[in-house]
C-alpha cells in the first residue's frame, strides 16, 4: 500500500515535470527548425492560362514568416537554358507568380507530366513538384426541370485525353470571397468516367443585372493535377438591378442635397430655436446700450 | 461714485471670510478684486506658455509645409493625439454650464466667486477645441468647405455647428455678468488696469447701472443659463457620437453620450478646483475663495467622480463580461496589454484616488483639493487618449499588407509640440483674461456683502 502511494506520488511528480518541460522541448525543436519552406503551385485557369505560384517562408517558433525579396530561377523538366521558365523575386508576402512562356510550348506538348525545378542561386531548392496536364470542362444541363452542373475532368495520357476518376473538386457559384456549393455537398468526386453531376439547388440566387451566375469548378492542390479552375456563365440567377433612385432617395447615405426630411426638420428646429434666442439676446443687449446712451 | 446698486432678493451669502463679523467694505472689495499686474512669477509663467505656443506654432508650420506625414498618424490611426486633445478641451469647456448655469438656476450662491473662473476656462477651452480640429485637417485652407458643402447627415457637421453655438453662448455668458464690473473698472482707474481703460470703455461704457439695464441683463443671463445647459449637453453628446456612430470595438456603445458628459463634468470641476487654488494663492483671495468653497467643490467632485466611475464600469465591465471576439483584443490591450499602465493610471489617478482623497473632510482642504484636481485633469487627458487610439488600432478586419508603422502609434515630436502648444495656448488665454478681467465678480460680491450686512443689522 505504502509502495503504491509512493509510486503514485512519483508518477504525479514526473507528469508535472514533463508538463513543465514539454512546451520548452517543443519550442526548442521549433527554434532549430528555421530552414526555409518553399511551396510551388501550378494553376490552370479556363484551360488557357497556366502559371506557377511560388511561396517562400521560414517557420520559427511555430510562426511562418514570409521571405521577401528573394530571387529564384524556375526551370521546366531540367536545368538548362532551353528549359528556363522565369527568374522571380518574392514580394512582401513572400510570393512570386510566373507564367509559362510560349517558347516552351514544344517541350510542354511533348510530355504528359512535367517537373518544375526551382534554383536559388546555384542551389537546387525544389525538384520534386510535378504535374500531369489535365483539362476541366463545365457545362449545364436541365433534365426533368432539374438544373444540373456537369463537370468533366480529363488527364493527358501521351497526347490523348482520358477520364480522370476520383478527383475531388468544388462545384458551385462564384461569389465575392469564395465558392458557394451548387448542390448540397461541400465537395464532389469524379466517377470512373471523370464526370461530376451536381443538381443545382441554389435557386433564386442574386445574379448580375441579367440574372447571370458564374458557375465554377475548382480542383484545389491536387497532388497530380495541381490547381485547375474553370468557369461558365449561366442565367440561373435573379437579376439584381441597382435601383436607379438608390442615390436619389432622401436617406442618411445620400448627398447633402438629399438629407432626410426628419433630419432637416430636427436640425433646423434646433438651430432656429437656439439662434432665434441668441438674436433675441443681441436685441436685448442693443436695448441695454440704448438705455445707457 | 454714482452707481445704482440693484438690491436683489437673494439669500445671504455666508461663504465669505468676514473680519470681526463685519462685511468687507465696498472699496476693499474693489481694491482686492481689480485685476493685478503680473509679478515676477506671473511673467515667468506667461513667458513659459508663450515659448510652448511658439514651439507648437513651429511644429504646425512644419505640418503645413510638409503635410500630415510629419505626424505618426497613418491609415489606421487617423485620429491621434489631436482628437484626444479636442475631446479633452470639449470636456473642460462643459464646466461653464455646470458652475454658472446649473448652480445659478438652482439658486446656489456660494458659487458666485467661481462663476467667472468657470466661464473663462470654458471660453478658452472651446476656442482651442475649435483650433485643434483645424490642426487635424490635412488641408486647413478648405475649412470653409465644412460650412459650404457640409452634409447635414454627418455628425461632424453637427459637431461644428454645436461648437460654434456653444462658443457664442459661453462668450455671452462671460460678457453679460461682466457689464457691472466694467463700469466699476471704468470708474476706478486703478494703475494696474489703466492701460486697459479704452478696452473697458469700448466694452462697457454704455452700462450706467440703470434699473432697466439690470432688469434686462438679469433676464438675459437667466435665458442664457437655461439655454446653455442643453447646448452644453449637445456639444459633448455630439462629440461622443463622432465615435459612437462609427462601428468599432470600444466605440460601439449606446451609452457614450452620458459617459462623455459625466467625464466632462468631472474634468471641468477638477480644472476649476486647480484654478481656484492657484488664483486664491497667487492673488491672495482667501477672503473670497474660502475653505468652504473648497469643501463644497470637493463634494461636487466626489459626486461627479463616482458618477464617471459608474459609467466606466458600464463601458468596460459589460463588454468584458461578454468578451465578443472583436472586442476581446481591444479590451485585453487595455486591461493587461500595452495600454494597461495608461488605462489603470487613468482609472486610479483620474478617478479612484481623487475620490478617496476628497471623501474625507481633511481631503477637502485647499492643498489636497489642488492635488486631487491636478490628478483628475491629468487622468482625464490620458482617458481621452485611451478612448481614441487603442480602438483605431483594433479594427474588425485584421491589418494586412501594410507597413509595420501602420500597426502602432506613438505621436511624433510635431504632434506633441502642437498638443502641448494648444494646452499652453488655452492656459495663455486664461492668463490674459485674468490679467484684464476681475477673476471674481466685483459687483456681485459687493451686493452679497451688502445683503450680509443688512441681515446682520436686522438681527
Amino acid at each position: 500500500m505504502k509502495k503504491a502511494k509512493k509510486t503514485i506520488r512519483y508518477s504525479l511528480l514526473l507528469v508535472l515535470v514533463i508538463s513543465i518541460l514539454m512546451p520548452n522541448i517543443v519550442d526548442a525543436q521549433d527554434a532549430s527548425d528555421g530552414t526555409p519552406i518553399l511551396k510551388l503551385q501550378y494553376f490552370n485557369i479556363n484551360n488557357s492560362v497556366q502559371y506557377l505560384l511560388l511561396e517562400s517562408s521560414t517557420k520559427k517558433n511555430k510562426v511562418f514568416l514570409a521571405q521577401k525579396n528573394i530571387s529564384y530561377k524556375v526551370y521546366l523538366d531540367s536545368v538548362s537554358s532551353g528549359n528556363f521558365i522565369s527568374e522571380v523575386k518574392t514580394n512582401e508576402s513572400g510570393k512570386a507568380k510566373m507564367f509559362i512562356p510560349p517558347n516552351l510550348k514544344s517541350i510542354w506538348d511533348k510530355s504528359s507530366t512535367h517537373l518544375f525545378i526551382v534554383m536559388k542561386g546555384d542551389e537546387q531548392v525544389s525538384s520534386d513538384y510535378s504535374i500531369t496536364k489535365a483539362r476541366l470542362e463545365i457545362d449545364t444541363a436541365t433534365i426533368d426541370d432539374i438544373k444540373n452542373i456537369s463537370v468533366k475532368i480529363f488527364k493527358d495520357d501521351n497526347g490523348k485525353l482520358i477520364a480522370a476518376p476520383d478527383i475531388e473538386m468544388k462545384v458551385g457559384i462564384k461569389r465575392l470571397v469564395g465558392i458557394l456549393s451548387g448542390g448540397d455537398e461541400e465537395t464532389y468526386t469524379s466517377d470512373s468516367t471523370g464526370l461530376v453531376t451536381v443538381p443545382f439547388t441554389k435557386i433564386n440566387m442574386p445574379g448580375d443585372s441579367l440574372g447571370n451566375l458564374i458557375l465554377i469548378a475548382k480542383i484545389e492542390d491536387n497532388e497530380i493535377l495541381g490547381n485547375i479552375i474553370v468557369e461558365k456563365k449561366a442565367s440561373w440567377g435573379v437579376p439584381t438591378v441597382a435601383g436607379e433612385d438608390f442615390f436619389s432617395k432622401r436617406e442618411l447615405w445620400s448627398t447633402r442635397f438629399r438629407s432626410p426630411y426628419w433630419l432637416l426638420f430636427m436640425a433646423y428646429a434646433i438651430i432656429i430655436g437656439v439662434y432665434s434666442t441668441l438674436i433675441y439676446l443681441i436685441l436685448q443687449l442693443i436695448k441695454t446700450i440704448k438705455i445707457g446712451k | 461714485m454714482n452707481l445704482v446698486w440693484k438690491i436683489k432678493p437673494r439669500k445671504p451669502n455666508k461663504y465669505y471670510n468676514v473680519e470681526n463679523n463685519n462685511p468687507i467694505s465696498r472699496d476693499r472689495i474693489i481694491n482686492d478684486l481689480v485685476p493685478k499686474r503680473f509679478g515676477k512669477r506671473g511673467m515667468i509663467w506667461t513667458s513659459i506658455l508663450i515659448i510652448f505656443c511658439l514651439a507648437g506654432a513651429y511644429a504646425y508650420y512644419r505640418q503645413l509645409t510638409q503635410g500630415l506625414v510629419v505626424t505618426n498618424m497613418r491609415d489606421y490611426v487617423s485620429w491621434g493625439i489631436y482628437i484626444s486633445n479636442f475631446v479633452f478641451f470639449v470636456a473642460i469647456s462643459l464646466v461653464g454650464s455646470l458652475i454658472t448655469a446649473i448652480l445659478r438656476l438652482a439658486d446656489v450662491h456660494w458659487s458666485t466667486p467661481l462663476t467667472r473662473i468657470a466661464e473663462i476656462i470654458a471660453v478658452s477651452a472651446i476656442v482651442f477645441a475649435s483650433l485643434i480640429i483645424i490642426v487635424d485637417m490635412g488641408r486647413p485652407e478648405r475649412f470653409m468647405n465644412l460650412f459650404l458643402h457640409g452634409r447635414l447627415q454627418s455628425p461632424i457637421i453637427w459637431d461644428v455647428t454645436v461648437i460654434s453655438t456653444y462658443f457664442l453662448i459661453s462668450l455671452f455668458l462671460l460678457y453679460l455678468p461682466l457689464l457691472p464690473d466694467l463700469k466699476i473698472l471704468i470708474l476706478h482707474r486703478k494703475p494696474s488696469v489703466n492701460k486697459f481703460h479704452k478696452l473697458y470703455v469700448f466694452l462697457g461704457s454704455f452700462w450706467k447701472g440703470h434699473k432697466d439695464q439690470f432688469r434686462i441683463n438679469d433676464k438675459s443671463i437667466n435665458i442664457l443659463c437655461v439655454m446653455i445647459i442643453p447646448v452644453a449637453f449637445c456639444i459633448h453628446t455630439v462629440t461622443s457620437w463622432l465615435f459612437a456612430t462609427t462601428y468599432r470595438p470600444g466605440w460601439d456603445s449606446t451609452n457614450f453620450g452620458a459617459y462623455f458628459i459625466s467625464g466632462a463634468f468631472l474634468v471641468g470641476a477638477g480644472a476649476v478646483v486647480v484654478a481656484m487654488y492657484v488664483f486664491r494663492r497667487y492673488y491672495k483671495l482667501e477672503k473670497y475663495i474660502t475653505e468652504l468653497h473648497f469643501e463644497k467643490m470637493g463634494k461636487i467632485v466626489v459626486m461627479l467622480g463616482l458618477l464617471y466611475l459608474y459609467f466606466n464600469i458600464n463601458e468596460y465591465l459589460i463588454p468584458a463580461f461578454k468578451m465578443k471576439k472583436a472586442e476581446e483584443e481591444h479590451l485585453r490591450e487595455l486591461f493587461s496589454g500595452s495600454y494597461a499602465i495608461m488605462f489603470w493610471f487613468a482609472i486610479f489617478v483620474g478617478m479612484l484616488i481623487p475620490i478617496f482623497i476628497l471623501i474625507t473632510k481633511k481631503g477637502r482642504k485647499p492643498l489636497p483639493m489642488f492635488i486631487a484636481g491636478i490628478m483628475v485633469v491629468v487622468g482625464a487627458w490620458f482617458k481621452r487618449y485611451l478612448i481614441v487610439t487603442p480602438t483605431l488600432l483594433h479594427p474588425f478586419l485584421p491589418m494586412q499588407n501594410v507597413p509595420e508603422s501602420y500597426k502602432h502609434y506613438f505621436p511624433s515630436w510635431e504632434e506633441w509640440a502642437i498638443a502641448i502648444g494648444s494646452l499652453a495656448g488655452a492656459l495663455l488665454i486664461i492668463t490674459f483674461f485674468v490679467r484684464i478681467l476681475p477673476i471674481i465678480p466685483i459687483y456681485e460680491t459687493i451686493i452679497e456683502q451688502n445683503e450680509e450686512s443688512q441681515k446682520d443689522h436686522s438681527l
